[in-house]
């Protein structure tokens, strides 16, 4: 006889991420290899006009002072050397200063911050209640019937960061589920526990000022997932989470 | 149809000559000047041009027969310039010690770039394997729900996105300003 079906509460929750804005250091095999590749395209190169230009000027140079020329020639026009030009790009160079890697956000550990981690993907968590219990969790909201599971997901997300989010999903499907039974003492014939199907998204906007931020929430790294989140729950998303 | 009309005025003074409405035309043309000669320059006007069109006409198809000259790719095409003998870099051999260690870093960086490699495709097989399990799950609830779940998102495709760069961007940053003057040659065929 087959088994009659257990009803399971439905949830839907978005994992929203925010991607690197830049790159992440070179590992050490990388940096030689790096060398390595300049140093045999010099060596496979020929010379460039500038560099035969300024070849050239140090050929006159050594002469003029081996050979004292008569000084006229040279202050009749005014020579801009090749070595001049590049002191003056060189000089031009030090003058910008870009913005640091390592933000204020980062020296400060300021976990709701966007601007933290620049080279890493950030993730959303948000504090929720579930049965009695104050969780950190990703966005999550119980499936209603007559909308697909995605609708959901971008429900919670709405819910919690207001309408004005610009984020891309990716795709109609699920990346990840988490299936938990309800403890004894609520569990019945018809409400045996909920699965949590998991929906990823990148956040496209930088800007989230127009966001309603409602409750507690973080930004964090796959690393820092662990502070967070229980181990089963941490399980279960580490598994569609690429770093 | 000309020569018909004309042979009802046979001339009374004429040569006669094998074919007599020749001589009609021709008498025909001598004896009414005025009106014959603007009809005269219109028409032979009008087979001279339409000779001309036609010898034109040939013209353009035999250019256009002829096949199309290929458009010559710039990048393999070496200027002479570069390869004038000066321009040759003048540096020390290499060393020995330093050949060994290029060699040495070359089979480092192959096992490196292995590693890599295995490493995202076991990424990609896990990210598959969890959601190949999520879907499965789905089905066992609801199958109008995984319909909607297997759907094809339209929407996703083509995804655009900037890359990292080395710096975040700067706040009120103000690029120089230039003019960018294009001077690539566009060849047609």
């Amino acid at each position: 006889t087959a088994a009659a079906p257990r009803p399971w509460k439905l949830f839907g929750a978005m994992c929203l991420l925010r991607l690197p804005r830049i790159t992440q250091p070179l590992e050490k095999e990388e940096e030689e290899m790096a060398a390595l590749m300049e140093q045999i395209e010099l060596e496979k190169s020929q010379y460039s006009d500038h560099e035969i230009r300024k070849l050239e000027e140090e050929e006159k140079l050594k002469r003029r002072k081996e050979s004292m020329y008569d000084d006229d020639e040279v202050l009749g026009k005014t020579v801009i050397m090749a070595q001049d030009l590049e002191e003056k790009w060189e000089q031009k160079l030090l003058q910008f200063k870009p913005a640091p890697r390592i933000t204020d956000a980062d020296k400060n550990n300021n976990r709701t911050s966007l601007d933290r981690k620049l080279d890493r993907n950030l993730m959303l968590l948000v504090k929720q209640k579930i049965s009695n219990q104050e969780l950190w969790l990703l966005p999550q909201v119980e499936w209603q019937p007559g909308e697909t599971l995605r609708s959901t997901a971008e429900r919670a997300m709405a819910m919690f960061l207001g309408d004005h989010v610009q984020a891309k999903i990716l795709g109609n499907a699920p990346y990840g589920i988490y299936k938990y039974k309800f403890p004894r003492a609520i569990r019945t014939e018809d409400n045996v526990g909920a699965k949590v199907f998991f929906f990823k998204a990148f956040l496209q906007s930088d800007d989230l000022s127009q966001a309603e931020l409602k409750k507690d929430y973080l930004w964090v790294t796959k690393d820092e997932l662990g502070d967070y989140l229980k181990s089963e729950y941490l399980k279960k998303v580490n598994r569609f989470l690429l770093d | 149809l000309s020569c018909v009309s004309s042979s009802s005025w046979l001339p009374q003074a004429g040569p006669s000559r094998g074919s007599h409405w020749q001589t009609s035309l021709l008498a025909a043309r001598a004896s009414l000047p005025a009106r014959a000669q603007p009809k005269k320059k219109k028409k032979v006007d009008v087979k001279k041009e339409q000779a001309q069109k036609d010898r034109m006409k040939k013209k353009i198809r035999k250019l256009e027969k002829a096949a199309p000259e290929m458009i010559p790719i710039e990048d393999f095409i070496t200027p002479l310039k570069y390869s004038e003998s000066n321009r040759v870099r003048n540096l020390p051999p290499l060393s020995f010690e330093e050949t060994e260690r290029r060699v040495l870093l070359m089979k480092k960086w192959c096992l490196f770039k292995q590693n890599q490699d295995k490493a995202e495709k076991a990424a990609i097989q896990a990210l598959v394997e969890a959601q190949q399990e999520a879907l499965k799950e789905l089905r066992l609830e609801s199958e109008e729900l995984y319909q909607a779940a297997i759907r094809r998102d339209e929407g996703l495709f083509p995804f655009e996105r900037d890359g990292p760069d080395y710096t975040p961007p700067l706040p009120g940053y103000d690029p120089p300003e230039g003019k960018c003057v294009d001077i690539t040659k566009v060849y047609t065929q």
